[in-house]
C-alpha cells in the first residue's frame, strides 16, 4: 500500500529530517521510501514542504500527488494554507494550534488533530530542535507505521550525542498522538 | 556485492567521485549542488585527498585544473550560474586537454533564476559552455543510482579522452532521499580508466603529437617531462603556434578524438519501447515521471514507451532517428523550453510540428498526471 505524507513548515524548522528517517525505516524493512523537499530561496521563513512516499513497490516519481496525500503535518500557517488542498478528502491533518489556523470548513473536510508540536519540543523535551522527531513520532502513530522500525531508524540517523534527547522526543510525540487520537476519534 | 544505500543524489555523486579515484576537489558552494561539496569535504581527507573551498567559482575550477595537470583526478561542482562563471576555464580545459569532471546540479535560470527549484535549463550550456569550437561530453543522470554510475563514468571518460566531462543532475535528483543499489566497489575499481603516460625519453616527448583521433598524452607536471600548457592554438610540444595546418588539425582533433569513439561514450535507456504505440523522449528526473505515467497508462491499455538519452552530448543521434522513424506519435518533454528538442529535430530530420511537446520552465517538476493527460490526448488523435 502506498502512503503519501507531507510535512510542511517554514524554512529553518528542520522538517527534512523526519522524512529522511521514515524513508530509511522503510528501506530497512526491505520496502521503498522516498523523500523530497521543496523550499524557497529564503534562508528562513519561506514555506517548506517535504513529501514522503512509502510503498511496498519501487517508487519512481518522488513527489506526492496533490489530492492523494494521506497525511499532512503543519507547523506554520503560511504553508498550511498553501499546501492543505493536496490532502485527500477525509485525510489526516495534524497542526500546531498555536501557529496554524484551520477554518471550520477545513475541519469538516479532513480529520484535523491539534498537537502542540513545537511546545512539546521546547518545553517537555527541552530543545526546540527536536520538533522534527516529535513530528516523526506523530506521523508514525497516525499512519500506523511500525513504531520500533522508525524508532531504530531514528536512533541510527540522528547525531550520536543527540540520541537520548531524541528518544525522549519520540516517546513524547508518540504518546501525544495516542492521546489525541483517543480524544478526537 | 552490490551496495544498498539510502542517500541523496548529491551525496551519491560525491561517493562516486571517491570510488572513481578522485583525490582533489576545488569549488564554491551553490544551491542546489552544495551537498556534493559538503560530502567531498568529509570523504576526501579520509582517502588522503584534498578539498578546497575557494573564494569563488572561477578559482574553484582553476585549482581543480591545476591539480589535474599534476596528474590527480579532479572535480569541481556547481549549478548553472557557476558554470557561467567557470566558462573561461572550461575553455582552457577543452583546449589544453585537461581532464576534469564538472557536476552541474541544475536549477532554474537564466541568471540566478530559481535557486532551490529543479529545471533542465543547462542542456545547451553543457553542449557549448564556452567560446570556440570543441566537442562536449555530457552525461545526464536519470535516477539516484545514475548519480553514482554516471559520475564514475565521467571520470573514466575524462581520463580516456583528456577532456572536461559534464555530469548533469537536477535539484530533484540532487536533493531527494531514497534507496540506491550501487555496483560492487571492487567492480568499479577494476574498471577505472587512467590517462596514458608517456614513458620514453623526456627529450623527445611531444604531448600533443598524437593521432588525428586520439587525445593528448599529458604527463603529470613535475616528473621530468617538460611541456607547455596554453589556451592558445599550439603545436606538438604545447607551445603556441599560428601555423594554419597545425591550427586546423588541433581543432579537428578536439572533435575527432571524441566523435571517432562515440561507441565508447554513447548511452541510453529504452523503457517499454518494444511493444509501444507511442514514444516519449525524456531525460533526467523528468524520466521518472514519464515511467510512472507509462506504468499507469499501460494499466489502462495505452501502450507507451520511453527513450531516454543518458549521454546527451554527443547525442545518440542514430538511435534518436530510429525512434522518431519507428513512432509517428512522439512526445518530447523537458523542464525547459525545449533545449534538447532542437537536437531531436536535427537528428531525426523531422519537423517540430510533427512532434507533441510538454515543456515547463517555472521550476516545478513535470508530474505523471500532466504527462498522462498529454499522452491520452495524443492517443485520441
Amino acid at each position: 500500500m502506498r502512503k503519501q505524507l507531507r510535512f510542511t513548515g517554514v524554512g529553518g524548522q528542520g522538517v527534512l529530517l523526519a522524512g529522511e528517517i521514515l524513508a530509511r525505516a522503510y528501506v530497512k524493512a526491505g520496502k521503498y521510501g522516498v523523500q523530497v523537499g521543496t523550499y524557497t530561496s529564503q534562508v528562513r521563513g519561506g514555506p517548506t514542504k517535504v513529501d514522503i512516499i512509502l510503498d511496498d513497490e519501487p517508487i519512481l516519481y518522488p513527489y506526492a500527488v496533490d489530492g492523494e496525500i494521506d497525511f499532512m503535518l503543519s507547523v506554520a500557517d503560511k504553508s498550511y494554507q498553501l499546501f492543505k488542498d493536496g490532502v485527500k478528502e477525509g485525510g489526516i491533518i495534524v497542526y500546531e494550534p498555536n501557529l496554524v489556523y484551520p477554518t471550520e470548513d477545513d475541519k469538516a473536510r479532513w480529520k484535523m488533530f491539534p498537537i502542540e508540536v513545537i511546545t512539546i519540543a521546547k518545553e517537555q523535551v527541552g530543545n526546540v530542535i527536536t520538533q522534527s522527531v516529535v513530528a516523526l513520532a506523530i506521523a508514525t502513530r497516525m499512519n500506523n507505521i511500525d513504531k520500533d522500525l522508525v524508532y531504530q531508524a531514528m536512533i541510527e540517523t540522528v547525531p550520536p550525542k543527540a540520541v537520548e534527547i531524541n528518544k525522549k522526543a519520540f516517546e513524547l510525540g508518540y504518546k501525544e498522538a495516542e492521546e489525541v487520537l483517543a480524544k478526537y476519534s | 556485492m552490490p551496495r544498498e544505500i539510502v542517500s541523496t543524489g548529491n551525496q551519491l555523486a560525491a561517493l562516486a567521485a571517491i570510488d572513481a579515484g578522485c583525490r582533489f576537489f576545488g569549488g564554491y558552494p551553490i544551491t542546489p549542488s552544495s551537498e556534493v561539496a559538503h560530502e567531498m569535504s568529509k570523504l576526501l581527507p579520509k582517502v588522503g585527498g584534498v578539498f578546497i573551498q575557494m573564494e569563488d567559482e572561477i578559482a574553484g575550477i582553476s585549482v581543480a585544473l591545476g591539480a589535474s595537470m599534476s596528474g590527480v583526478k579532479s572535480m569541481t561542482n556547481t549549478s548553472g550560474p557557476g558554470i557561467s562563471l567557470k566558462s573561461e576555464q572550461i575553455g582552457l580545459a577543452f583546449m589544453a586537454e585537461v581532464p576534469l569532471v564538472i557536476t552541474n546540479v541544475m536549477r532554474g535560470g537564466p541568471s540566478t533564476g530559481l535557486p532551490t527549484r529543479p529545471q533542465q535549463g543547462d542542456i545547451l550550456q553543457a553542449q557549448a559552455p564556452t567560446h570556440g569550437d570543441y566537442q562536449s561530453i555530457t552525461l545526464c543522470a536519470g535516477s539516484l543510482e545514475e548519480c553514482y554510475t554516471e559520475t564514475v563514468r565521467a571520470f573514466n571518460l575524462a581520463e580516456r579522452f583528456m577532456t572536461p566531462v559534464f555530469v548533469l543532475l537536477d535539484e530533484t535528483l540532487g536533493h531527494m532521499v531514497g534507496k540506491a543499489v550501487l555496483p560492487d566497489k571492487d567492480e568499479v575499481e577494476k574498471n577505472i580508466v587512467n590517462r596514458k603516460v608517456y614513458e620514453g625519453d623526456p627529450l623527445t616527448y611531444e604531448p600533443y603529437n598524437v593521432g588525428p583521433d586520439e587525445p593528448a598524452v599529458l604527463n603529470p607536471f613535475f616528473k621530468g617531462y617538460r611541456y607547455h600548457i596554453t589556451g592558445l592554438h599550439h603545436g606538438p610540444t604545447g607551445f603556441p603556434t599560428e601555423d594554419a595546418k597545425m591550427c586546423q588539425e588541433l581543432i579537428d582533433r578536439l572533435f575527432n578524438k571524441i566523435l571517432a569513439h562515440k561507441d565508447e561514450i554513447e548511452s541510453y535507456e529504452e523503457f517499454m519501447l518494444d511493444d509501444a504505440d507511442m514514444a516519449v523522449i525524456a531525460y533526467g528526473s523528468v524520466s521518472l515521471a514519464v515511467k510512472e505515467a507509462i506504468k499507469q497508462l499501460r494499466e489502462e491499455g495505452i501502450k507507451v514507451g520511453l527513450f531516454r538519452p543518458i549521454t546527451l552530448w554527443p547525442s545518440p543521434e542514430e538511435k534518436i532517428d530510429e525512434v522518431c522513424k519507428k513512432f509517428d506519435k512522439v512526445l518530447v518533454t523537458e523542464m525547459n523550453k525545449g533545449q534538447y528538442f532542437k537536437e531531436i529535430q536535427r537528428a531525426s530530420g523531422r519537423k517540430a510540428e510533427t512532434f507533441d511537446t510538454l515543456f515547463k520552465a517555472n521550476g516545478r517538476p513535470i508530474s505523471p498526471a500532466e504527462i498522462k493527460a498529454k499522452l491520452k490526448e495524443m492517443a485520441a488523435k
